[in-house]
């Protein structure tokens, strides 16, 4: 089954999964460039928890202060305005500048955009899971492969390593990696990554191991080719399958993952937004703007579902080939 | 057969050994100790050197793990410097808690995906099929501490059914016999159902496909030939040999019964086990977190041992 | 039968789980129905605490305020501490001793105890127990928190089983606080236990009180219950019949739960949260001065805060007042220097340096920093000036006044990292002294005491000036107030030291937290004040 087959006859889950996948990144990557500064912080006391669907406007004075009121309207010389739950009127000529906004999924508790802050967030959260993903698949298949290869010592070895890691409960790594790697974007994808590439190891020996007798890499070494060209042309190409089918998984995992962290306050440090760290945020205010908490969420869901619905497409279509070759 | 165990069983003790060593180096290594936990409070830095005495830490970290194992070797776990009881103490107490809480989950998310796949299979590719895919699907996208707030804030806050946190309420900790334990499920109802609504879609989806593979094998065929209805054929042929695997993916969670959803007891203010660890590793206290790390990597390599027992008595093969 | 009865549990299980209406709690009025006006014995109050009692022994490392809390409903002082902090140092009541008084050269503290207190094995309370309560303050390998508050003690003697002395090696104007801090603890059920393991001794199994109430039972992470103690010595005696603490980590679930009349008594309410309570009907906002203050600390020997111009340009060039109303929503107050504005010592005319941009950027100037042409940013020999913010991970307080201070920053171009840094290894960098700068805060106790925050710290290792405060004239007048024995005098010096550190801002004094607590309406003749929300808890009584 090669690629230009696959495109003509394209397996309707997969193609649903990655299109969804695709366009939120797109949106996540684009989207930032049409929305407010996601840090802009402005008379937070009175900008803080608009609902969906607002709008406010904000007003620069001549003095320099900035404030944000509801309602504004002009009448005469003078802005009528509600600031806060007070009515307000400024003379015109003490306006300097004034700005409509509106606030599609509202605002949080310091008065910033959900919505932009929402789109940031996907970016992060995408871009971390995304490297983390990477860093595992390179470390698993590496360390899979070599311990699959060549075997006896070098295998148990590594194999009861992997093992041992499994065995230590993940929130003490976690929390050692995050105290010693000082929070940022950079140490949380190598926590991630570190935490992940376990399982790759493990599915990428067993696919060496039951390959490594097969016919034709028995014929290729016979050959003479050197063992890393065999790994490299013969042994990874069959392994690619399963192995995309377990990297869609791992992603959603990975985001999840990274979405808990960010929820108990280790993951995304702020002001960068994640969704993890934007539920929790929504969780303090859970009974007067329920949505704050809700939307993020439903982000990370709609993410995972995405990536498990491209696992499944990938998975039909390794079946459907298995059973065109018997 | 019994060598076989035998040698398994002391290479996984050998893990357990080396994850309790290296969770002993990372807690060593990780800035910050047990005195160093209290927030805002002045306290003496000589009462800190005190305390670090009391608790040994002013001695090299190679002497403190020898120590540990020491005491270990004896059967002693230690002494937690944040519960003020002996470890084993604190475990006892924790972990009842966590496995009750995670083993309604677990067994809800069983039953559950059971009934679903089980529904699924009558019409595949159905309306109801397709239906009931989504919802599995989403089921398993739904990280689990958002689920558990929802849940919080429909039913605990919104439609007051539930209590929204805790095991027990302060009536229910004075009451005795069927006052207590009504009151313990209506606690455990929330947080249980978080857990098990995560692995309904997992279980589901995979039952469902394995089903479908054995609709079409030939013991079913047959049955259906000596005139068995396929909803008969289902429950009493396919299912048990899909049933299975099954076991063995059950098996392999038998870990997180013990070290339980740490963001679901969060998000619930659940006293459990996780909920104890993530306390005891965010201040440092090293006997407490030992312990539970021997528990915790005992349960993971009980449940693949228990997950490769099964292997090896469905398919001999493996024993070699 | 036996299948029968099983089915019997079967179905009543299941019937739960369908019902689940049929297991709600009954509501606390439902229980507790007052017979009368005025107070009544009987009924509970319900108290949200943060996280459990580990141990009900304050000698066993340092207690924090919510065990201390639940330790003074069971372990008895000499004497109790009156909220009267504002005025002078703090004077006191009677308690377990029914009389003091000190010898003519103020060295020598003579207690006289009550005859009839008793441990709750009926074993009497004795000047042996208070005795003991000193040589396990003194033990180093008890390691009692506070030990360096006896500093000045030098003996305690037993004259007779009732009647105590004190003997000082100094005379100060906290002589009775620093004798009664601690609490009493039986000598004769404790006094067994070997030092040695003392720090690893369960002492609820070996617990012995003399208190308003007794443990009745104890969950871990769950519930706490006290009730009523029948023989109790002192008076008046509670009328409550139970005190229920429950551990609820999480603040806003603390006050949902106050607003449900599932809790009673929250101590420390969320600011955001607390208008909504203020409005409800049936609980009350009770605003308590506060303790604990908020700064930005920044490390003084860190390279760019060494210069007290760039410190001061720091302090000018954050809008305080802005940035804690909205945290606060209006109930802090701005924080002007070391010493708490509720405090008798409080300087009230320290200058309160303004939010003034502009000054700032010229004292940025003078001290080197120019704006780089590129992006503004300020730099001096080509360094630009950008340091990480840090803040403990999961206080949302502080996390969202760093994000403020970054965005007022950014103005003057200096360019601010907010981190979060789970609380541990956040200490252990602060002692270190491996950091710029900390979002940090102070709780005070009900004494002025400057000395260990804000005094040069010595060459050995370990002192709580973790922000390396050095000040050569605020060391010598520290010491000078620590003797000062003459309030008026002592308040004088207090002043000085207080406009020094002002002038240095070797932090950026930010808020003085309220202290909002949260009681229901239920709860009747409760006297919540300066010195201890449950200040006179035996006088509490339930009612309509």
């Amino acid at each position: 089954m090669t690629v230009w087959q696959w495109l003509r006859a394209p397996n309707p889950r997969l193609l649903a999964g990655a299109t969804a996948f695709l366009l939120l990144a797109a949106a996540s990557v684009v989207g930032p460039w049409f929305t407010a500064d996601p840090a802009e912080i402005l008379d937070p006391r009175h900008s803080s928890l608009l609902p969906p669907l607002s709008s406010c406007t904000h007003l620069r004075l001549r003095d320099g202060t900035v404030l944000v009121v509801r309602d504004a309207a002009v009448v005469g010389s003078a802005l009528h305005a509600r600031h806060g739950g007070r009515a307000l009127t400024v003379p015109l000529e003490q306006v300097a500048a004034r700005e409509d906004r509106f606030h599609l999924l509202g605002t949080d508790t310091l008065g910033r955009d959900v919505l932009s802050r929402l789109l940031h967030g996907g970016r992060i959260s995408l871009a971390v899971g995304g490297s983390a993903l990477l860093l595992a698949l390179g470390v698993g298949i590496a360390v899979g492969m070599t311990a699959g290869w060549v075997g006896g010592v070098v295998d148990a070895v590594l194999m009861r390593l992997v093992d041992a890691l499994l065995a230590i409960p993940t929130v003490f790594l976690l929390l050692f990696l995050a105290a010693v790697l000082r929070p940022g974007l950079g140490p949380l994808v190598l926590l991630l990554g570190f935490s992940a590439w376990t399982g790759v190891a493990r599915l990428v020996r067993g696919q060496v191991l039951s390959l490594k007798e097969r016919e034709f890499v028995l014929a290729a070494r016979g050959l003479g080719a050197s063992p890393l060209r065999v790994a490299l042309t013969h042994l990874l190409p069959n392994a690619v399958t399963p192995l995309a089918q377990d990297a869609a998984l791992l992603l959603s995992d990975l985001i999840l993952l990274e979405a808990s962290l960010s929820f108990l306050g280790l993951g995304v440090p702020p002001p960068h937004p994640s969704w993890g760290n934007m539920v929790a945020e929504g969780q303090e205010v859970l009974l007067q703007a329920w949505w704050l908490a809700l939307v993020p969420g439903a982000a990370v869901a709609f993410t995972v579902m995405a990536a498990a619905v491209c696992a499944d497409g990938l998975s039909e279509t390794a079946r459907g080939a298995r059973h065109e070759t018997t | 057969m019994l060598p076989w165990l035998l040698r398994r069983l002391l290479s996984r003790a050998i893990i357990v050994w080396l994850a309790a060593t290296a969770t002993f180096a990372l807690v060593s290594l990780t800035p910050g100790d047990i005195t160093q936990h209290l927030e805002g409070k002045r306290i003496a830095p000589e009462a800190r050197e005190r305390w670090r005495r009391n608790f040994g830490l002013d001695r090299p970290v190679p002497l403190r793990y020898l120590h540990w194992l020491a005491a270990l070797s004896r059967g002693d776990l230690g002494y937690s410097w944040l519960y003020h009881r002996d470890v084993a103490g604190v475990l006892a107490a924790t972990l009842p808690r966590t496995l009750l809480l995670t083993g309604l989950g677990l067994t809800l998310e069983v039953l559950g995906g059971i009934a679903v796949a089980l529904v699924q299979i009558r019409r595949p590719h159905g309306f109801v099929d397709r239906l009931l895919n989504t919802i599995t699907l989403t089921a398993y996208a739904l990280p689990a501490f958002w689920t558990g707030l929802l849940l919080i804030y429909l039913f605990a806050y919104r439609i007051p059914l539930f209590p929204p946190s805790h095991m027990l309420s302060p009536t229910g900790e004075l009451a005795t016999g069927w006052q207590r334990a009504g009151d313990l499920l209506s606690h455990l109802l929330l947080p249980a159902v978080t857990i098990g609504l995560a692995g309904v879609g997992a279980i589901a989806r995979y039952l469902r496909g394995s089903l479908l593979d054995e609709r079409l094998e030939h013991y079913v065929l047959a049955a259906r030939a000596r005139g068995c209805s396929m909803s008969r054929a289902m429950w009493v042929h396919a299912l048990p040999n899909a049933l299975l695997p099954l076991v063995t993916v059950v098996g392999m969670s038998l870990p997180f019964l013990v070290s339980g959803s740490l963001v679901v007891e969060v998000v619930f203010a659940w006293p459990g086990m996780g909920r104890a660890m993530y306390e005891a590793a965010l201040a440092r206290d090293v006997p407490l977190l030992m312990g539970g790390t021997l528990v915790g990597a005992t349960a993971v390599v009980a449940g693949n041992l228990a997950a490769d027992a099964l292997y090896a008595v469905v398919d001999p093969r493996v024993r070699t | 039968m036996r299948t029968v009865r099983w089915n019997l549990a079967l179905a009543a299980l299941v019937g739960l789980a369908v019902l689940p209406c049929g297991c709600r709690e009954p509501s606390v009025a439902e229980r507790q129905q007052p017979t009368a006006y005025g107070p009544q014995p009987g009924g509970f109050v319900i108290v949200a605490i943060p996280a459990d009692v580990a141990t009900l022994n304050e000698y066993q490392r340092g207690a924090d305020a919510t065990e201390l809390t639940v330790i003074d409903m069971l372990f008895p002082t000499l004497m109790q501490e009156q909220p009267d902090y504002h005025l002078h140092p703090p004077s006191f009541a009677p308690r377990l001793a029914s009389s003091w008084e000190f010898s003519q050269d103020n060295r020598t503290l003579t207690f006289y105890l009550r005859r009839d207190a008793f441990w709750s094995d009926g074993v009497p309370v004795t000047a042996e127990d208070v005795r003991f309560a000193f040589e396990l303050q003194k033990d180093p390998e008890v390691g009692w928190g506070g030990f360096e508050i006896k500093d000045f003690i030098s003996t305690v003697d037993v004259v007779d089983p009732f009647t105590v002395r004190f003997h000082f090696t100094r005379v100060y104007p906290y002589q009775l606080m620093d004798a009664n801090d601690g609490h009493i603890v039986p000598a004769h059920a404790w006094g067994k236990v070997p030092r040695a393991s003392w720090g690893q001794t369960d002492f609820e199994e070996r617990l012995v009180t003399s208190g308003p109430f007794r443990l009745a039972s104890h969950t871990p992470q769950q519930t706490l219950i006290l009730e009523r103690e029948p023989s109790y010595w002192g008076r008046p005696r509670p009328y409550l019949d139970r005190v229920i603490f429950r551990v609820i980590p999480d603040v806003a679930s603390q006050v949902n739960q106050l607003l449900a009349g599932q809790v009673h008594v929250v101590e420390m309410l969320p600011p955001r949260l607390a208008e909504r309570v203020r409005s409800s009907r049936d609980v009350e906002l009770v605003e308590v001065p506060s303790r604990s203050w908020g700064f930005v600390a920044w490390n003084n020997r860190h390279p760019l805060f060494t210069d007290r111009r760039v410190r001061r340009a720091l302090t000018l060039g954050i809008d305080r007042k802005s940035a804690v109303d909205t945290v606060y929503f209006g109930f802090a107050r701005l924080a002007v220097g070391p010493v708490l504005s509720s405090m008798w010592a409080f300087n009230r005319n320290l200058p309160i340096l303004p939010y003034d941009p502009e000054q700032a950027r010229a004292l940025l100037r003078e001290a080197g920093w120019e704006p780089s042409p590129r992006d503004g940013t300020l730099t001096k020999n080509g360094v630009p000036f950008a340091f990480d913010l840090l803040f403990p991970a999961t206080n949302t307080i502080r996390q969202d006044l760093a994000v403020i201070i970054q965005a007022d920053l950014a103005k003057l171009g200096i360019r601010v990292r907010p981190r979060p840094a789970e609380y541990t290894s956040l200490t252990a960098r602060l002692d270190a002294g491996d950091y710029a700068a900390c979002m940090s805060v102070w709780e005070e106790a009900t004494k002025v005491d400057l000395a260990s925050a804000w005094a040069t710290p010595g060459p050995a290792q370990g002192s709580n000036n973790f922000v390396r405060y050095s000040n050569p004239e605020v060391d010598r007048l520290i010491a000078a107030a620590r003797t000062e024995s003459d309030v008026t005098r002592a308040k004088v010096i207090f002043d000085r030291i207080q406009e020094l550190i002002v002038e240095d801002q070797p932090v950026t004094f930010l808020y003085e937290a309220p202290r909002l607590v949260g009681v229901s309406r239920s709860i009747h003749g409760a006297d919540i004040n300066a010195a201890s929300v449950f200040f006179n808890i035996e006088e509490w009584y339930w009612g309509p």
